[in-house]
């Protein structure tokens, strides 16, 4: 079912992977290892850091690293496979150059091509002294599960893994890590965990029609399926640039910062798997390279995504008077004000958010809104199991239609967020289907006839010129 | 995945047929369809959304809200009335010198009436079994506990059931598993009132509930809203609905609007098909292999009443002519006092710690047990009214709210009634529903039994109170319902005095279930719904099994 535990959510586009346009001249952010147990730990922080188990452990139970888990791609599922030190099952028969290639240019052992919902491209920027530790802990550390995962079935054409050779000639750059000497080594040591291990790119970085992102747009924004992966450049209206570095290394921590966002979605996974284990250094290292990246301003932007609304004295006005309130706000006092509170000032502790000056409320597309109504929000940080429940179908606290979230949606926007977005029914049915679908899904079934098509175009013309010739 | 299979004329075909979309229903077919089995629930009432409830609530008026109108603000469907009583609506007639006792708010809407229940989630006692062995009072149950603990267990964790690990305040002790969640802690009013009764022999123990305060699968935690009745307004306490939802996705069919009032059976009296109206009255039929009816301690006898047919003159499974008899509640009283100090009641759910030293012992071969809940619901009303009352008015008047809703405290206290052939359902001769279907009567007597139990409740009352420093003690002097309807069905080992077998199967037709309340033949003192919903579970099995062994 669509929307439960906020499956869906788990989105990493198919068909996309980073094209690093950093200056490049190589690091080694990975200390020295003291002896086989420091480089297993430094390895395991690196896989945490690099997020492995947010893909290769199945959510609610899976064994560590065993796969299983259907990657929701606009193409289709595309099940992460079992990493464990397995020999039947795994990685187990893997040597270190196995590893590194599989891990750095998205080829397996058995040479057939990854799809980049693994993040090759972002990992190709890995240090060779980082890849070694990373195979030190999953070869020594893991514990071999010996159970297959699910094969992938991508639709034809998508099911023609080799046709990824001409993608990666055309978009992946297989070059390491080089640090920038004109920044910092702080905002270089945030480069690389950022971009070489937290994949960020992955899903800020918006995407051109083969799916590759598009250089000079990095981390302006993306959409994601059925959620937005904003722009967290430092523009000051579209970006981050109102947020403080304490409010940038809070969120990372904690994916909570009362008054202007909260993480749901794959970006609560990011933080509930990778951000809130890494050291506050690290954090800080990553706060410092995102504030110095080019900023990207969206014109049609005019504040800043968590500076709309306030506080709504409605609930004095409405009650005691059943049957006047259109449906959108009937839901909103039905549905949302026991937690939110009839004001939208969420609850005095925060683990109800506020409503208004809200990044999902106030942003210029309601997709996160929307995508938050139906699958709601689950988030475990520090111990603390933040839940709030989805609507959609399934939902035992209500199911709502299309309509009906389209009605609450924008009395929520109107009552506390961007008043100029508004939302129809026919967005909620898209978002509730897994969003907006890339021209590469919706065109996929014709490419192969488009390819034949060409080729006997260009058999024809070829035909012709021959035959000019012989005429000549 | 197995789906029913529906005719152009709307007639259904499938494995099970349930009638009645209440927890035990849903927790059935649920487990039916998971199986892969085709399942259908006929629902007499409407499909509900809870944000409709929930503005009903709010904008219910301080009069409703202060008596407890639990029943009003669910909208009932045209054809399938439930009890009113805002003004009443005679739906159901009562009688007998303590009828006004059994005036039971019980929902018929898909999910069924857990909707405003508190989420109390008790076991019966060992004891509670063999209530004839051991006291020489009522009867035995045709299982024992030990029978039923592995059901209890499943029912736990089916709904989410938050309860003491610390065996020293589980009430029984008895368990193979541990709850599915620790207890929801104490609120600063339990805690003291525990240190100020228990070293006088009373002994003060969490309930057990169908919430937590971490979520529990997809259900939100708790975050005391504090109207767990009439309306949980996140869907933080556990309702049918949620197996409703679950039985849907693994393939079961509900329909709503579908009342049911007749059934066929062959000639060896297994039943063959149930019959029921849709919203503009136009009758189909449920064909199916095995049938379940959970309707409630009220609609099931009254729908076995109704559907006397040519093989059964009596009524469907009533050889025994017990269908309808032994009609039980948790007949109480409430008890309400201002303690010397604030204890901050209505915090948190609406039902927290309950008093259970007098739940058993010697005295039950001659007057009931009971137990007494520490109601966490809200005092604020209470306080209003009676501050009102006071004549009180400006600061003086909000100082008197305060004050009583601090101090205020209102026992709720449960008597255990036994059964009684005389206490009976029988299908009116004068009143009908807009089906032209015969509304049921209840004759109701608490009995002797509960009477002097009531008087030993109340010494035991008074002693609290005076340990709490209380003033304005008011014990209520007429029973109230507590809406734990039980014995119209009920289950023993002789078909010649009982309805159903173990397995809550009626002992005239092999393939027709009855599992439920009405099925119990003791009442305990506790809230009944987690010991239907194991009653449920044990049926479910049984349904498996006949189905594994060619015989469904």
């Amino acid at each position: 079912m669509i929307g439960k535990r906020g499956r869906a959510a788990r989105v990493r586009y198919g068909l996309g992977a980073a094209l690093g346009v950093m200056s490049m001249t190589g690091i080694a952010l990975a200390q020295d290892a003291g002896g086989d147990a420091a480089l297993v730990a430094r390895g395991s922080y690196l896989a945490t850091a690099a997020d492995c188990a947010a893909c290769h452990t199945a959510p609610h139970g899976g064994k560590p690293f065993a796969g299983g888990y259907g990657i929701a791609s606009p193409l289709g599922s595309i099940y992460a496979s079992n990493i464990t030190p397995s020999k039947v099952a795994g990685i187990g028969n893997y040597t270190e150059a196995q590893f590194s290639r599989a891990v750095r240019e998205g080829i397996r052992g058995d040479g057939a091509h990854l799809y980049p919902a693994m993040p090759y491209t972002s990992y190709a920027k890995l240090t060779d002294q980082d890849i070694h530790a990373l195979y030190a802990y999953f070869t020594h550390e893991v514990r071999p599960v010996d159970e297959r995962a699910p094969v992938t079935q991508l639709p034809f054409p998508f099911n023609l893994r080799f046709s990824m050779m001409f993608w990666n000639a055309l978009y992946l750059d297989n070059s390491r890590f080089a640090p920038d000497p004109s920044k910092s080594a702080e905002v270089n040591r945030g480069a690389y965990l950022a971009i070489a291990l937290g994949h960020c790119d992955t899903c800020h970085t918006p995407r051109n029609v083969m799916m590759a992102e598009i250089g000079g747009k990095e981390l302006g924004g993306a959409s994601l399926g059925s959620w937005i992966a904003p722009n967290v450049t430092p523009d000051p209206v579209s970006g981050i640039g109102n947020w403080s570095s304490d409010d940038l290394f809070r969120y990372l921590k904690t994916g909570d910062v009362p008054g202007k966002a909260q993480a749901a979605g794959p970006m609560a996974e990011a933080i509930e798997h990778s951000f809130q284990h890494l050291t506050d250094d690290d954090l800080k290292a990553i706060v410092a390279y995102v504030r110095q990246v080019p900023a990207i301003r969206d014109g049609a932007d005019s504040r800043p995504r968590d500076s709309f609304g306030v506080a709504s004295g409605r609930e004095a006005v409405i009650r005691g008077a059943p049957g006047t309130l259109d449906n959108g706000e009937k839901l909103f006092s039905g549905d949302c004000a026991a937690c939110h509170q009839p004001g939208g000032q969420g609850s005095k502790d925060a683990y109800y958010p506020q409503l208004f000056h809200n990044a999902a409320v106030g942003a210029s597309t309601p997709d996160n809104l929307i995508a938050t109504i139906l699958e709601g929000v689950d988030r475990t940080v520090g111990g603390q199991h933040v839940f709030m429940p989805g609507f959609s179908r399934g939902s035992y606290v209500d199911e709502l239609s299309d309509q009906d979230v389209a009605d609450v949606g924008n009395y929520v926007l109107t009552q506390f967020g961007n008043p100029a977005v508004k939302i129809s029914a026919a967005d909620v049915a898209s978002i509730r289907h897994g969003g907006p679908k890339p021209l590469l899904a919706r065109v996929g079934g014709y490419i192969v006839p488009a390819m034949v098509g060409a080729a006997i175009v260009l058999l024809a013309l070829i035909g012709l010129v021959v035959a000019r010739r012989r005429k000549a | 995945m197995a789906h029913p299979t529906f005719s152009s004329t709307g007639d259904v075909t499938a494995d099970v047929v349930i009638v009645g979309s209440g927890v035990v229903g849903a927790v059935i077919a649920h487990q039916m369809a998971a199986a892969g089995h085709s399942v259908v629930m006929l629902e007499a009432g409407l499909r509900l959304k809870r944000s409709d409830i929930v503005e009903n609530w709010r904008n219910m008026s301080f009069h409703n809200r202060v008596h407890s109108d639990f029943q009003g603000l669910y909208p009932q469907a045209p054809l399938a009335p439930a009890p009113l009583y805002f003004p009443a609506n005679d739906y159901v007639g009562l009688s007998g010198p303590d009828g006004s006792a059994f005036q039971q708010g019980y929902l018929r809407t898909v999910g069924g009436t857990t909707w405003h229940w508190a989420a109390s989630c008790w076991r019966h006692l060992p004891a509670d079994f063999r209530m004839k062995t051991n006291y020489g009072v009522g009867r035995d149950w045709a299982i024992s506990y030990d029978d039923l603990e592995p059901y209890y267990c499943r029912a736990e964790e089916a709904m989410g059931v938050s309860g003491p690990h610390d065996p020293e305040l589980q009430s029984p002790r008895e368990r193979s598993r541990p709850y599915p969640r620790d207890m929801i802690p104490f609120g600063y009013g339990d805690r003291r009132v525990a240190e100020l009764v228990n070293p006088h022999g009373f002994h003060l123990v969490p309930i057990p509930q169908g919430r937590s305060i971490q979520p529990f699968e997809d259900r939100p935690s708790c975050c005391g809203n504090n109207n767990c009745q009439p309306i949980c307004p996140i869907g933080a306490m556990y309702n049918g609905i949620q197996h409703v939802v679950k039985a849907e996705d693994a393939g079961a069919v509900v329909l709503d609007q579908a009342v049911a009032y007749r059934i066929d059976t062959d000639d060896k009296n297994r039943v063959t098909a149930i019959h029921w109206y849709d919203a503009d009255k136009k009758s189909h039929k449920a064909t199916g292999r095995t049938f379940v009816l959970a309707c409630n301690g009220i609609e099931t006898p009254r729908l076995l009443l109704l559907a006397a047919n040519e093989h059964n003159p009596t009524g469907i499974a009533n050889s025994s002519d017990q269908v309808g008899r032994n009609m039980m509640d948790h007949s109480g009283v409430h008890a309400t006092f201002l303690a010397n100090e604030p204890l901050w009641f209505g915090r948190g759910p609406a039902q927290s710690s309950c008093i259970v030293g007098p739940r058993d012992g010697g005295f039950r071969s001659s007057y009931s047990a009971n137990k007494m809940i520490l109601n966490n619901i809200s005092r604020v009303g209470p306080a209003t009214q009676q501050a009102l009352e006071l004549g009180l008015v400006g600061q003086a008047l909000e100082n008197e709210i305060r004050r009583r809703a601090a101090c205020g405290v209102d026992l709720s206290v449960s008597l255990e009634p036994l059964p009684d052939p005389d206490n009976r359902l029988t299908l009116s001769k004068t009143r009908r529903d807009p089906l032209g279907l015969a509304c049921p009567d209840i004759h109701y007597d608490v009995g002797e039994y509960v009477r002097k139990g009531a008087t030993a409740a109340a010494d035991q009352i008074r002693q609290v109170a005076g340990l709490l420093g209380g003033t304005e003690l008011r014990i209520t002097t007429s029973f109230n319902a507590n809406n734990h309807i039980m014995g119209g069905a009920i289950m023993g080992t002789d078909p010649k005095d009982s309805v159903v077998d173990g397995d809550c199967r009626a002992h005239d037709h092999a393939n027709l279930w009855l599992p439920g309340g009405g099925a119990m033949p003791s009442a305990s003192v506790v809230n009944t719904t987690l010991s239907m919903v194991a009653l449920g579970i044990k049926a479910a099995d049984s349904i498996q099994a006949d189905f594994q062994g060619g015989r469904a």
